[in-house]
């Protein structure tokens, strides 16, 4: 008779590959994963209780922090809701530079998402490569706004400043599509990075859609969903959403490399248009002491991880009365539940590392 | 969605804004959607405190196919019903609600404290959570004061 | 060797120390030269390691201790040397401490069978091929015990990882030295280095006929040594250190040590016997050929046949880094059907082939 016992192993919060600090309770048998269990909150700052203690002028700030790879989103989603409270159109420009920076965001997240997910993957090299583009574009980040990564550029009823610099985003136009293909040499033809890959956590169409998986995983599923094409921001720009059909790793990753020549192919055309713009005419609001109508307002963006949105119910006062967001990573992780059962342990890694989970998105 | 026709079925809802505010009968309404309608995605269901009126839940569905959103509106006191049977991603946002509200959903058998600690007493996004925590560092410092 | 030998004893008698003693002594000398050589070997790759992968990556690598980064592995180790040895409550403490002593030993052995240059082999046996393969296996036996004794379910694995990866690709590679042997007609390292001389040089190499085995062996080795892409006992993003979780200070640096020092053998190894071992890639010694049959030439070849030597290993070494730098890691399971599925087979082919070879070049 054999008796079958299983091993409870506790992965992370301390762990080299739970990008942060998520706690997995894992169960096994022999290296075969039976139950998976996340726990959340080692990072929970209470972003919607600050908010109704907060001015809305005053949460600003804060915004940028919920996604630290993507603070330009956050912010933006945050301006969005409040601009479509109080009526503010933007001006065509502003729209524009939003656009180029949403994108160029999501390149600089997708390229350390890459690196990470090498890491994960055993490899060491992918990672300093693509931190080596990153840098460029978070250099340009930091001549724009002054900052790396919590940009606080974005401001009621525009941008803070007129943009500049735009030979700097030339270089990088000129740079990176060679450097993609850097990528694909090294990595997407590995015999090694397929096998671990190809066929490994498959995510059905079904189960995808039945836990709310937005974004990139749900797209790399088969799903055409991609909220930007029914964004004010990408009204008049051309492009097409990235679709895969198998949904397992390879297709997570194929996705986001696609993704980021898709987004360059915007941030090109944006180019084109702000090269032969004006210069930047905008009327700000005064931001101290906004008050938002009484009512509820809902607006969504198309994050790097999945579907944002905020959600405000005002009560005519300072202070929101309640604040909501919905954040793309915390449904991935609740999908690692299903995702990684039956998997074995270092595919479960690779697994989890595919669906791009930033934990202070999870946590808020 | 012929949303006439969705009242017609569920006479006590009523269209209200653009959400339909149920008196009752949340999970009959949901499944009704899934599986009558199109409505596949639960992109978040929303709590908000309305004080004397309870917790209002916002479940927030969208159509793939008919590229809509509909949002589904119900108040309840500390007890609503569990819909992780018909949306899976549903775990996610009742533990949530459950942590910061303190709303027990019946047939959801996951319910556990997520962002606060195990030990945490009172639920947060209550207005009438009282902030005197000893644990909290302010409250600390008042003391010490 | 015979002529150290008799060198030294000639020098003991000098002194009228009897000639028993000196027997005994002068197999304990050569082990305290690898000693002192192994350290400064170990520091140098540690180093090498760092400043390639360093370079692989465009990053500087360490550059800040000494000229050029020298001297950082020697400030690392002196930190380990100084750090505080911490034993884990619950850890078998005998065997958690035995770990790091065993896994030395092998290791000092190693090197002290390899043919360094013609007159310079520490222990001659006449199957030396069977004690380098014994001695290789060692230090798995030590990851386990560390593992298991660590009490920490990551060390766990990691050992059982290391043992099933030793296990099986010591079969192929057991293949593939047998057909070297079938080859050289000879168990003994420095016949079978004799054995690939040729007046051409490089075409005598076993490396030629037998391509094949050398990629297998080449694989096999990485393998053993649990390095990229090969790493699985001490996946960093997986099972966070693997064995050697719960080590630190002293005990870690050990087997770090050891590490580098089964990788700078296995090199030497691997060189002996495909590359020829210690002689020269020109046929005739460089020194014979600059300083003809003068006194000079005769003790200088000895440094010159050591010098090919480390140059082949420290071409391998480089290769290694460089896959290092390159692969992803493999998953456990499609590891172990590497080993059993293609490279078992793939070697008893190259068996076959060998031996035909062999028995075409007697006919």
């Amino acid at each position: 008779m054999t008796m079958k016992t299983t091993l409870k192993l506790n992965l992370g919060p301390q762990h080299p590959s739970t990008h942060g600090v998520l706690r997995l309770i894992l169960e096994l048998t022999g290296e075969q994963i039976t139950s998976c269990e996340p726990d959340v909150g080692y990072l929970h700052r209470g972003m919607e209780k600050m908010a109704e203690k907060m001015s809305y002028i005053q949460y600003l700030p804060t915004v940028d922090r919920i996604d630290y790879l993507a603070g330009f989103f956050y912010s933006e989603l945050y301006i969005r809701t409040i601009e479509k409270a109080l009526n503010i159109e933007i001006p065509e420009k502003a729209k524009k530079i939003r656009a180029l920076l949403l994108e160029l965001n999501r390149i600089s997240s997708h390229l350390l998402w890459i690196g990470a997910f090498l890491m994960d993957l055993g490899a060491i090299s992918p990672f300093f490569y693509a931190f080596r583009e990153r840098e460029m574009i978070l250099r340009y980040f930091e001549k724009l706004t002054g900052q790396r990564m919590m940009y606080n550029y974005f401001v009621f009823g525009g941008v803070r400043h007129d943009i500049d610099f735009l030979e700097d985003i030339e270089e990088i136009l000129n740079i990176l599509p060679e450097k993609i293909k850097d990528y694909e040499r090294i990595i997407t033809d590995n015999p090694i990075f397929l096998t671990r890959t190809k066929n490994k956590g498959v995510l059905t169409q079904k189960t995808a859609i039945n836990y709310a998986i937005t974004g990139v995983n749900l797209r790399a599923s088969g799903v055409n969903y991609d909220i930007r094409k029914s964004d004010y921001l990408y009204e008049e720009i051309d492009f097409n959403p990235v679709i895969m059909e198998d949904g397992d790793c390879w297709a997570r990753y194929k996705a986001r490399i696609l993704e980021i020549k898709e987004s360059l192919k915007i941030v090109k055309e944006v180019l084109e248009y702000l090269k032969k713009s004006e210069k930047l005419k905008q009327n700000l609001i005064k931001p101290i002491g906004i008050i938002l109508p009484e009512g509820e307002y809902y607006s969504e963006i198309e994050a790097p991880r999945g579907l944002a949105s905020c959600y405000i119910v005002s009560d005519g006062k300072e202070n929101p009365y309640r604040l909501k967001w919905r954040t793309g990573s915390y449904y991935s992780v609740n999908l690692l539940r299903e995702l990684l059962v039956g998997n074995y342990l270092n595919d479960a890694i690779a697994i989890a590392g595919s669906l791009d989970i930033i934990l202070p998105e999870v946590d808020k | 969605m012929n949303t006439e026709k969705f009242l017609q079925i569920f006479q006590d809802a009523q269209l209200s804004g653009d959400k339909i505010i149920l008196k009752s009968g949340l999970h009959d309404a949901l499944k009704f959607l899934r599986e009558q309608s199109t409505f596949c995605i639960l992109k978040d269901i929303s709590a908000i405190d309305r004080s004397e009126k309870g917790i209002e839940l916002i479940y927030h569905l969208y159509s793939q196919i008919d590229n809509e959103d509909v949002l589904i509106s119900i108040c309840v006191k500390d007890e609503a019903e569990s819909v992780i049977d018909l949306f899976k991603s549903a775990i996610a946002d009742e533990n949530e609600i459950y942590d910061m509200f303190g709303i027990h959903f019946s047939g959801n058998e996951r319910l556990k404290r997520l962002y606060m600690p195990q030990d945490w007493e009172g639920f947060p996004l209550r207005k009438d959570y009282v902030e005197k925590d000893s644990r909290l560092a302010w409250n600390d410092n008042e003391d010490n004061a | 060797m015979n002529y150290l030998y008799h060198l030294y004893i000639e020098f003991l008698q000098k002194y009228g120390i009897p000639k028993l003693a000196g027997d005994i002594t002068f197999y304990i000398i050569p082990f305290c030269i690898i000693a002192a050589v192994l350290l400064v070997v170990v520091l140098i790759l540690v180093l090498a390691e760092r400043k390639l992968l360093g370079f692989f990556t465009q990053r500087k690598g360490p550059n800040r201790v000494g000229l050029w980064g020298i001297l950082q592995t020697l400030a690392d180790a002196f930190k380990l040397l100084f750090k505080e040895n911490i034993t884990p409550q619950n850890a078998d403490k005998f065997l958690f401490n035995l770990a790091p002593i065993l896994v030395f030993v092998p290791v000092m052995t190693v090197l002290g069978i390899i043919p360094y240059s013609s007159e310079f082999t520490f222990v001659n046996t006449s199957t030396n091929i069977i004690l380098y393969l014994v001695l290789a296996m060692f230090p798995v036996l030590s990851i386990f015990l560390g593992g298991w004794a660590s009490n920490n379910k990551y060390s766990l694995m990691g050992a059982m990882r290391a043992v099933a990866q030793v296990l099986s690709y010591e079969v192929p590679m057991t293949f593939v030295i047998l057909s070297i042997v079938v080859l050289a007609s000879s168990m003994n390292l420095t016949d079978i280095t004799l054995a690939q001389y040729s007046r051409f040089g490089i075409t005598g190499w076993f490396g030629i006929p037998c391509f094949i085995g050398f990629a297998i062996m080449f694989i096999c080795i990485i393998a053993e040594l649990n390095r990229c892409p090969f790493d699985l006992p001490e996946a960093e993003s997986e099972l966070i250190c693997g064995y050697n979780t719960e080590y630190s200070g002293m005990r870690f640096a050990v087997f770090y040590l050891s590490e580098y020092a089964m990788l700078f053998a296995n090199s030497i190894f691997l060189s002996i016997l495909f590359l020829g071992g210690y002689l020269s890639p020109f046929g005739g010694y460089l020194s014979h050929m600059i300083w003809r049959d003068t006194q000079i030439a005769n003790i200088l070849v000895y440094f010159e046949q050591a010098f090919w030597l480390f140059l082949k290993s420290g071409l391998i070494i480089f290769c290694i880094i460089w896959v290092r730098a390159t692969l992803p890691r493999l998953a456990s399971f499609d590891l172990l059907k590497f080993s059993w599925k293609w490279l078992l087979p793939i070697s008893v082919i190259n068996f076959f082939i060998i031996s035909v070879y062999k028995l075409g070049g007697a006919l």
